[in-house]
């Protein structure tokens, strides 16, 4: 699968919604952690070596979990094989937390469910559909409808966070 | 530079939705060669998110491409392309030349185009924002109308608790951008002496990035802006009443009433 890296480099050089020189380990049995800059920039993870300015690599950040590992480290791994983990140790649990939460809101269907729930409680106490201004309200992507019956459920439950 | 292609396929695969799909004559994109030429290759395309894969078919198992979507505008394609439905996607990364495309037909085209313009993760972020603003803002009010009831009911009692003041102010972020009566707020000095207000700060771009004359609030603005004369006559009352007060404990200045 080609991508087009020039522009994926350029956006790892973007502001992030977090940065932070963390120890971090590969999924590969035997792999030694190693000290590297860790960025999140919209869904994606970048992660560089700590004296370069161009990434080592990037993780996209959708369907993926986040676990608590041992205390102040968590681990990235994805629904395809959840037992293959990155691995990334904190200097306090405080900053692990952080990440932890971050990471966890960092993907595009997130954002996605996170929208229709908004939506769907403004909808319901003022009567008017906050996408029209925008407009965006006919498109397939927001209607309640496009969410698998389980997220859709959570949805118009009365807590996002039950979405985590 | 490295990247989860296994799971980035195996997304791409996925149930996920889709935002958008369709059949895309394709000339650009990663590793194409340097100039277009030709009718370009016919792959089927699936929009998720910020990221465009393409298939060679729509039964595909494995994605041709990935292109992200992220620091790029998209264009009906210029003039020198004699392509009829051409649009191109332009990266602000410098040195990459425009990934060119086509569809079937203007409808295909226009869907497309908009489809791709919206796909930004940086798009969808502004939009929740947006809306979860909204969202705060309408229960305050709610909670403001009950308030009011009870006020109506409750003669001379001040609304000294947190919660009363606070809604008048993180309504006044709510400024709608055309001229509405809400200006009149501003005019009577509404200003939040010494409260942090970090969401009043957000607002602003946001509202500009909506565009002139695009009013943020939900259409219920005459509610709104009664709100704000209220509550901006509310607020002055009570600074007043704790400028007096702090005058009050200086030596030598007159003691005042309890407004």
């Amino acid at each position: 699968m080609r991508y087009n890296e020039k522009e994926l480099r350029a956006l790892s050089q973007q502001p992030a919604e977090m940065a932070a020189e963390l120890s971090m380990r590969g999924p590969k049995k035997g792999s030694v952690a190693k000290r590297r800059l860790v960025k999140l920039v919209v869904n994606f993870l970048f992660y560089f070596r700590t004296d370069e300015a161009e990434p080592l690599g990037a993780l996209l950040l959708e369907r993926c979990r986040v676990s608590q590992e041992e205390p102040g480290g968590f681990s990235i791994s994805f629904i395809e094989d959840p037992e293959r983990k990155y691995y990334f140790e904190c200097c306090t649990q405080e900053q692990c937390q952080e990440w932890m939460e971050a990471l966890r809101r960092a993907s595009y269907e997130y954002m996605r469910c996170s929208l229709i729930f908004y939506r769907n409680e403004i909808q319901k106490m003022t009567g008017k559909d906050p996408l029209e201004q925008f407009g965006i309200s006919e498109e397939a992507r927001f209607q309640l409808s496009s969410l698998p019956r389980d997220r859709r459920a959570a949805c118009v439950g009365t807590q996002l966070d039950e979405l985590d | 530079m490295k990247l989860n292609k296994r799971s980035v396929a195996h997304y791409a695969l996925s149930d996920s939705p889709a935002d958008h799909m369709g059949f895309l004559r394709t000339w650009g994109g990663p590793g194409a060669p340097p100039t277009p030429s030709g009718t370009g290759r016919r792959c089927w395309f699936v929009l998720k998110g910020n990221l465009l894969f393409s298939f060679e078919s729509r039964e595909g198992q494995a994605p041709l491409s990935l292109v992200v979507l992220e620091g790029c505008t998209v264009e009906l394609a210029e003039a020198p392309v004699p392509e009829e439905f051409a649009f191109a996607i332009h990266f602000d990364a410098p040195g990459v030349r425009p990934h060119l495309l086509a569809a079937d037909g203007q409808e295909a085209q226009e869907a497309w185009v908009k489809a791709l313009s919206r796909a930004s993760f940086s798009y969808m972020r502004l939009v929740v924002r947006e809306l979860e603003s909204q969202l705060q803002d309408a229960r305050r009010s709610l909670a403001l109308h009950r308030c009011t009831s009870q006020k109506a009911s409750a003669s001379c009692r001040k609304p000294q608790a947190p919660d009363s003041r606070s809604p008048g102010l993180e309504n006044g972020h709510f400024l709608p951008r055309d001229c509405s009566p809400v200006g009149t707020v501003e005019g009577v000095g509404y200003r939040p002496v010494g409260w942090d207000l970090p969401e009043w700060e957000l607002q602003g771009p946001t509202g500009l990035l909506l565009g002139r004359g695009q009013s943020p609030v939900s259409p219920e603005t005459s509610c709104f802006s009664t709100l704000h004369d209220w509550y901006g006559q509310e607020i002055l009352k009570l600074r007043q009443g704790w400028q007096q007060r702090a005058q009050g404990k200086q030596p030598g200045c007159k003691r005042q009433d309890k407004p």
